[in-house]
């Protein structure tokens, strides 16, 4: 749980005759993450990387062909069944299977579409000519014209204004015949000297040209009457295509989603071998376990093959350059704060997954900036009612309701320690203090509450870099031993300066100040001389020196700027009453007498504390949580834990 | 308006701000700019953010291509995550601004049925848009047709005004007015969105879309100009009457054959000597478009100071990483090709004074 799942770097050799049914109980399992191993073959392999490759691009051609018939033939792909999920199909047996369907649905579809592509040209003409049937002319007399530029055709209609624009130079006629959301039927005309302006603004607006099929004469109803004529006729045929189609669904339907799932399957098979590494009679298998599925995974993998040869390597939680994937170790419970961690980052393999922690602070800081029992246990409700997924709309926040209910329940419990109630503090006794009586007070104890958590920030960090074996940055790095010394001793000569007769002399707190700020200053210098990389310095001394100098008068300002950032948690908790308050006041400007009007403003300021007030708190929580807190030790850039499965996500 | 902007921008805003913070500093760049070769500019990029990408390949297949194609692998995460956090009423607008990278994927996919390239090589020219794409690209560069492609298309976006524009292709086999009506689409359908917003929301997306709009718009009606030679008429029709600073009459003035460095001073004061820029063209037009860029790296920049519930932080954010990846392109393409530090650092984004 502290740490994110022990891993194992599993190695196989196995035979090659081996190697298909055992790829199976790897992906079967539904445990192993797999590392690119092809760059280990050897030339001497049966079958090159690059040939595991091309059966996998055939697969992948196979089964997107199958996938264009089951569109054409509107077939959903449904889901395998067991069988279909470790039955390999070679692609000599699969490919005539599909040749032969495609065969026959691309017949019945190519003369669909010639149908429906005559038809669709016959309704555009149709579209086209429609607007002119009132006109008593014959068309043909359109088509030479000899003084005038004359243009009919469609364009964009996103393109009409600006064709209008480049011609305003120029005397035009510009009409629009017929207009739908995209494309207009217009009419281009202008004088015939400029007809050169005039067809090239026409080209470059996109307005293709029409010119009606040289069969249609006449004016334009007697053209429209026979083309309605020859769209019947089409219509007929299409209908006969159509027929013979739900045919080949029906007689198809269930081998194309058997075909698909046992194509699609091989195709997975195959690509994870491609990346296994291939010797001459042997194959390499490497990747990642989580260790306790280990024994079984081993089990399993014997009774395939008697031969094969398993080494197993413990991942390290140190410095090392391996992407070791990081499977996080959580109760389900923790989800919601998981998802807040990964939000930010996912944790490295060496690194202390801060889920608890955030599931521990997270909730407190908001509890003590939103003390109120009445509005914490609404919160808890509302928190509720979305984990129940009972409101359809609230369903997509179902994820959230796990946090707020835990926010919900501390901001309930420091309601009690506060005496507050619906924002009223005259119900409950205060078991630990009211903060609007106590100010000050509250202030400084959230400071040293953020005090306690950045040391703990700090001390994970140091613990982090322990488990990294990384000593330069355990002993030197601001976030290290050092920074802590000096974080502390900042501390103490402020406590030393506000607290009369503090037991520790200033002097102390001084030499510990300039020995650790020295070297957190050199921190860069020191590291580079125990890992042994020269030189020291990457710039010149002067340039060095400033940096550094600026480096840690930065460092010094952050160590400020962080502690105090948590002086928001008492001025929250402080603002939540005062809050309050201006809605009791409002309350009873609006109703004296405390009538229905005090009561709606009281019901409509409770909906603007736990709506708004919640969201600005919550908000607050995640940045001292994400920008003081994790600053002191968290990297992240962890790499996701992907175990190979036959059957993609979404269909599991 | 102020409620409901913090209740829509609270996750965003804060997600939208780490990733912002993790952007690559100007002294990063600088350090990245002095790796002496392109095998010790990896060397860097494997201990930056983006050394997750590039390590899930193994070293031996990171040629520059795939390494651009890897490190664009996080800009398309950090979309994703946009996405996902961006209020219900954005999404339309990033999801369009988005497209952007598959209309330059659909332009690839083009060019690469016109060039006879085989899908493997033009696999990693494109960007890694994953499921949200819904250019079936490998489909369409196995066709080995225009025609086709544009068939496989039905159902897309793309699909109508591709289809109108074929006539042309089929007339002219050049893939310059397909090419032109989808950039004039995607920046028409863009402002749409744009307008849809209200109040803030519309106000401050205007301010970064219309400018990266009018950045596009001017070079467009330069380079028609200057490197095409078109008439009047056409530079008008392959441009757009839409923006933030650059006005339709400006475009026009171009078009009609105004004194073009005139234009640019008076639409950009700030902008150092816009005359000498243009005396050649060839060198001084990517020089100006990049000029432009840093206008509109300073202009998001300046988003993440003020008010903070709206949706400048996250578009801002996507422009800045996509202007981060730019400058990693041109370091990894600079170093795998030798060229001196004089070749390529004018075309960096990131200047040491851009933060």
């Amino acid at each position: 749980m502290f740490y994110p799942q022990a891993m194992t770097d599993l190695q196989l050799i196995v035979p090659a005759r081996d190697m298909l049914a055992l790829t199976k109980v790897l992906a079967g399992q539904g445990v192993f993450h797999q590392v690119d191993a092809s760059y280990l073959s050897s030339e001497a392999g049966s079958t090159s990387p690059d040939s595991w490759q091309d059966r996998a691009a055939e697969y992948a051609v196979l089964e997107r062909r199958i996938l264009v018939i089951m569109k054409s033939l509107d077939v959903e792909e449904g889901l395998p069944s067991s069988a279909e999920q470790t039955s390999m199909i070679e692609i000599e047996v699969a490919r005539p299977k599909v040749e032969h369907i495609e065969q026959e649905v691309n017949k019945a579809g190519d003369q669909l579409a010639s149908e429906q592509k005559k038809l669709e040209q016959i309704e555009s003409t149709l579209r086209q000519i429609e607007p002119l049937a009132g006109i008593d002319l014959d068309m043909s007399a359109l088509r030479d014209p000899q003084h005038i530029f004359s243009m009919l055709g469609t364009m964009p209609v996103a393109n009409m204004d600006r064709l209008q624009t480049s011609l305003a130079r120029i005397p035009f006629v510009f009409l629009t015949l017929l207009q739908d959301r995209q494309r207009a039927v217009v009419w281009l005309a202008g004088p015939q000297n400029n007809s050169d302006v005039l067809e090239r603004a026409a080209r470059s607006a996109y307005l293709n040209p029409v010119s009606l099929p040289a069969g249609h004469r006449g004016t334009p109803s007697e053209i429209i009457e026979s083309l309605h004529t020859a769209i019947e006729r089409i219509n007929n045929r299409i209908a006969e295509q159509q027929y013979a189609v739900a045919q080949l669904h029906a007689a198809y339907r269930q081998q194309l989603q058997a075909l698909l799932w046992r194509v699609r399957g091989s195709r997975m098979l195959v690509e994870a071998v491609a990346h296994f590494g291939q010797l001459q009679y042997t194959y390499l298998i490497v990747g990642w376990v989580p260790t306790s599925s280990m024994p079984a995974l081993t089990e399993q993998l014997r009774g395939v093959s008697k031969e094969i040869l398993i080494e197993a390597y413990p991942g390290k939680r140190g410095r090392s350059r391996q992407n070791i994937p990081v499977a996080l170790n959580n109760p389900k419970l923790l989800n919601p704060f998981q998802e807040l961690v990964t939000t930010f980052a996912q944790p490295r393999y060496e690194e202390l997954d801060p889920t608890l922690l955030i599931a521990l602070t997270f909730p407190l800081l908001f509890g003590a900036m939103f003390g109120d029992l009445g509005h914490g246990l609404l919160l808890a409700l509302l928190g509720g009612v979305l984990v129940s997924r009972k409101i359809p709309v609230l369903r997509g926040l179902a994820g959230l309701g796990g946090l707020i209910i835990a926010c919900g329940l501390v901001a309930a419990l420091f309601g009690f320690l506060y005496g507050s109630i619906f924002g009223m503090e005259n119900l409950l006794p205060a078991l630990w203090m009211r903060p609007m009586d106590n100010i000050m007070l509250i202030l400084l104890i959230t400071i040293g509450a953020g005090v306690v958590l950045l040391s703990i920030g700090f001390l994970i960090g140091i613990l982090n870099a322990w488990m990294a074996r990384d000593w330069g940055r355990l002993l030197f790095d601001r976030n290290g031993i050092a920074g802590l010394v000096l974080y502390w001793s900042i501390i103490g000569l402020a406590a030393g300066f506000f607290i009369g007769g503090f037991p520790v002399p200033p002097l102390v707190f001084l030499t510990l100040a300039a020995v650790s700020g020295l070297i957190v200053m050199l921190s860069e210098l020191l590291e580079h001389w125990i890992e042994g990389i020269r030189p020291l310095v990457g710039e010149s001394l002067p340039t060095y020196a400033i940096q550094v100098f600026f480096e840690l008068f930065e460092t010094m300002v952050s160590f400020l700027s962080n502690s105090l950032s948590y002086v928001r948690v008492g001025a929250f908790a402080v603002a939540h009453v005062g809050l309050s308050a201006v809605f009791f006041i409002l309350a009873g400007l609006v109703s004296p007498v405390h009538g229905i009007g005090y009561w709606l403003v009281i019901a409509l300021g409770t909906i603007f504390i736990v709506g708004f007030e919640g969201l600005i708190v919550g908000i607050q929580s995640m940045r001292l949580e994400y920008y003081e807190f994790f600053s002191k030790f968290f990297t992240g850039g962890g790499t996701h834990y992907k175990p190979l499965t036959l059957i993609p996500p979404v269909e599991k | 308006m102020l409620t409901s902007g913090v209740a829509g921008y609270a996750a965003i805003h804060a997600r939208a701000r780490i990733l912002y913070s993790r952007l690559l500093s100007p002294q990063e760049i600088i350090i990245l700019s002095e790796a002496t070769d392109y095998g010790t500019l990896l060397e860097f990029l494997e201990d930056s953010p983006y050394g997750p990408y590039l390590q899930s390949v193994d070293e031996k297949e990171l040629t520059p291509r795939r390494a651009v194609f890897q490190i664009k692998g996080r800009l398309a995460d950090a979309y994703l995550t946009v996405l996902q956090l961006a209020p219900t009423h954005t999404q339309p607008l990033l999801s369009q601004y988005y497209r952007h990278y598959e209309v330059d994927n659909l332009k690839a996919v083009l060019r690469g049925i016109i060039s006879g390239a085989s899908w493997s090589q033009v696999l990693f020219v494109l960007f890694p848009l994953g499921s949200e794409s819904v250019l079936p690209a490998q489909e369409m560069v196995e066709t080995e047709s225009v025609a086709a492609a544009v068939e496989l298309l039905r159902g897309t976006p793309y699909y109508d005004t591709l289809s109108h524009a074929m006539e042309r292709y089929t007339a002219e086999r050049s893939l310059f007015p397909l090419e032109v009506a989808l950039d004039l689409n995607y920046w028409r359908e863009l402002w749409s969105e744009v307008n849809r917003l209200s109040n803030q929301d519309r106000a401050r997306s205007r301010r970064i879309i219309g400018s990266l709009l009018d950045m596009n718009n001017l070079i467009w009606a330069i380079r028609y100009r200057m490197y095409h030679h078109l008439s009047e008429e056409e530079i008008i029709n392959y441009t757009l009457p839409i923006g933030y600073r650059v006005r339709d009459e400006d475009i026009r003035a171009i078009a009609a054959g105004a004194d073009i460095p005139q234009v640019v001073a008076r639409l950009y004061p700030d902008l150092p000597d816009p005359d000498v820029l243009l005396q050649e063209p060839r060198r001084g037009l990517p020089e100006l478009e990049i000029q432009l860029q840093r206008h509109v790296a300073r202009q998001c920049r300046a988003v993440f100071v003020g008010f903070p519930f709206h949706i400048g932080i996250p578009l801002s954010f996507l422009v800045l990483n996509e202007m981060e990846i730019q400058d990693l392109t041109v370091l990894i393409e600079a170093k795998s090709s030798h060229v001196p530090d004089e070749g390529y650092q004018p075309y960096l984004l990131t200047t040491s004074a851009s933060k």
